[in-house]
């Protein structure tokens, strides 16, 4: 199955077809077949003379995809920060009044940004979601924040101690 | 400081304390406009309008102007001044909302600051006296900020709605600060805390001290936790109670959480075994977030930084509050300080969630007011 990755344009137009015609009629899962037989013949014939070079292309192309991925999923904390302050300025600036019969203009509703403008002004970080203390994977998850817990390598008294001794 | 330059323009109520004190440790003028602008009742409440009076008691020279329904705010800063002052906070915000603007700004007065706060000293919103006490001052003292004067006392505990407490605050003044190197929090040695009642049975606290300690032992076996029971004229005008912790590490690094009763005439009676055991989970919650400073006092902690010497300083934090995400924008446009932010994931250890690394260099602020002896 991996063989056929490389070429996924030409192989998934074929496929897309295929589960609805398979059901009745059989010369249409002859021609599947004999398509599946070119594709091995394409892949064995790519394989022999540019094989390796495909494969890094395809390789980069991935490594790319992949690294796009990650920056979605991890929260770009510099652009949440710094990135948003020049879009909220503008929306102070630009009013986008309607208005009706050019007398009366629609008060918009409060949107997000207007609400957090008036709300209670205070430095305390609230705990949204709770963790269950009683549970003791949760317990042990900041077990080594204390001097009870395990110390790194360089730190270890009784590490030390030993290697003092020696 | 410079005058000339433009104002800043905002909108809303919300982080009014950090624009002034941004603005006043800039020289920068700010308008601050539709304050509350939509509520039934507008404009500026109470306990915004007593802050603003503090304002103005501890500089020399602010321009305050606030339009007739007080939904617009001018403030151009004066000099800070400092000396001997005297406050009436209002009772709708305990003095942690007003003390922690004052933290931001003592350092940098003429004249030591050094200020008697009345109101209510513990409540359910604001960070606490006894927490600021035990977690803002040791922040302080690591940029330098320190000596006989620099001190914070709660002479009287008031709860809300009544108030009536008292808290002195020195804090003596500073040319420049060190910049400051805090990546690595250490490990929590010990845990104290002060379990306070008024105008209650002193056995409340004890009941809270009990509960906190049967969680946290399972931790650490180093805690203690003071009960504080005033009486008469230094237990306020309410009755309640409630608990603070802190988590000392072995590199100075100290963690909060804390826990009040519900005021007097509203909402359900609490237990304090509930109270004391929530407050205890608080902290479990606090730790997982951990990092090398307080969530309540992040803001302070960078608001330092950026004034240090021009030197980098580098912190480790928890996750960003809110409110500090706001406070570097703010920093941003006052200072034109960008932090660098890099996000540092837990991986396999065990010592809580992921935290963040926050780098900058100092705008190398000094305090030319300062009189030289």
């Amino acid at each position: 199955v991996r063989k056929k990755l490389p070429k996924p344009s030409q192989e998934g137009g074929g496929r897309k077809l295929g589960p609805e015609n398979i059901i009745g009629e059989t010369s249409d899962v002859e021609d599947l077949f004999k398509e599946e037989e070119d594709y091995k013949e394409e892949n064995n014939y790519s394989t022999e003379t540019s094989g390796t070079l495909k494969w890094k292309e395809d390789l980069s192309r991935k490594a790319a995809e992949a690294f796009l991925r990650q920056q979605q999923a991890t929260p770009n904390l510099r652009k949440l920060i710094y990135g948003t302050v020049t879009e909220d300025n503008e929306e102070d600036g630009g009013d986008p009044r309607e208005e009706i019969g050019g007398l009366f203009h629609i008060s918009q509703p409060d949107r997000e940004c207007k609400h957090k403008a008036d709300s209670l002004d205070c430095s305390k970080f609230l705990v949204e979601a709770p963790h269950d203390w009683d549970l003791e994977e949760v317990m042990n998850s900041i077990r080594d924040c204390f001097v009870t817990g395990k110390w790194e390598e360089d730190k270890d008294a009784a590490k030390i101690l030993a290697e003092d001794e020696e | 400081m410079a005058t000339s330059t433009h104002s800043l323009g905002y909108a809303g109520c919300n982080f009014l304390r950090q624009r002034l004190v941004l603005a006043t440790l800039s020289g920068r003028p700010v308008k601050i406009r539709k304050i509350r602008a939509r509520d039934d009742n507008p404009g500026l409440r109470d306990f915004e309008a007593s802050f603003i009076r503090l304002m103005d008691k501890i500089t020399n020279g602010s321009r305050i102007e606030i339009n007739q329904t007080g939904t617009t705010l001018y403030y151009q800063p004066g000099l800070l001044y400092g000396g001997t002052v005297e406050h009436d906070c209002s009772v709708l915000r305990g003095i942690g909302y007003y003390l922690e603007a004052l933290l931001c700004l003592a350092p940098f007065m003429k004249h030591p600051l050094k200020i008697v706060l009345r109101g209510v000293t513990n409540d359910q919103v604001d960070p606490s006296v006894d927490v600021l006490k035990a977690t803002a001052l040791p922040l302080l003292k690591q940029f330098g900020i320190d000596g006989e004067s620099f001190e914070l006392k709660i002479v009287r505990r008031g709860m809300p709605p009544g108030g009536g407490g008292e808290v002195f605050f020195s804090c003596p003044v500073r040319k420049a600060l060190k910049p400051i190197q805090l990546t690595d929090p250490g490990k929590i040695k010990r845990i104290r805390g002060v379990a306070y009642s008024v105008r209650v049975s002193p056995q409340m606290a004890n009941r809270i001290v009990d509960s906190a300690r049967s969680i946290l032992n399972k931790f650490i076996p180093d805690i203690y936790i003071y009960t504080d029971h005033m009486k008469g004229l230094n237990s306020g005008k309410s009755p309640g109670f409630g608990l603070s912790l802190v988590a000392e590490t072995t590199n100075g690094t100290f963690l909060s959480a804390e826990l009040a009763s519900n005021p007097q005439g509203q909402g359900v009676a609490v237990l304090p075994e509930d109270l004391g055991r929530n407050c205890a989970k608080l902290l479990l919650e606090e730790i997982y977030r951990g990092g090398c400073v307080d969530s309540t006092n992040q803001s302070l902690a960078l608001l330092l930084m950026t004034l240090g010497q021009q030197d980098v300083s580098k912190v480790l934090l928890g996750p960003l509050s809110p409110y500090t995400i706001e406070f570097l924008r703010h920093l941003k446009s006052f200072f034109q300080i960008m932090f660098k932010i890099e996000t540092k994931p837990c991986g396999e250890e065990l010592k809580g969630g992921d935290k963040v690394l926050m780098t900058c260099v100092g705008i190398g602020f000094s305090n030319l007011s300062k009189t030289l002896k």
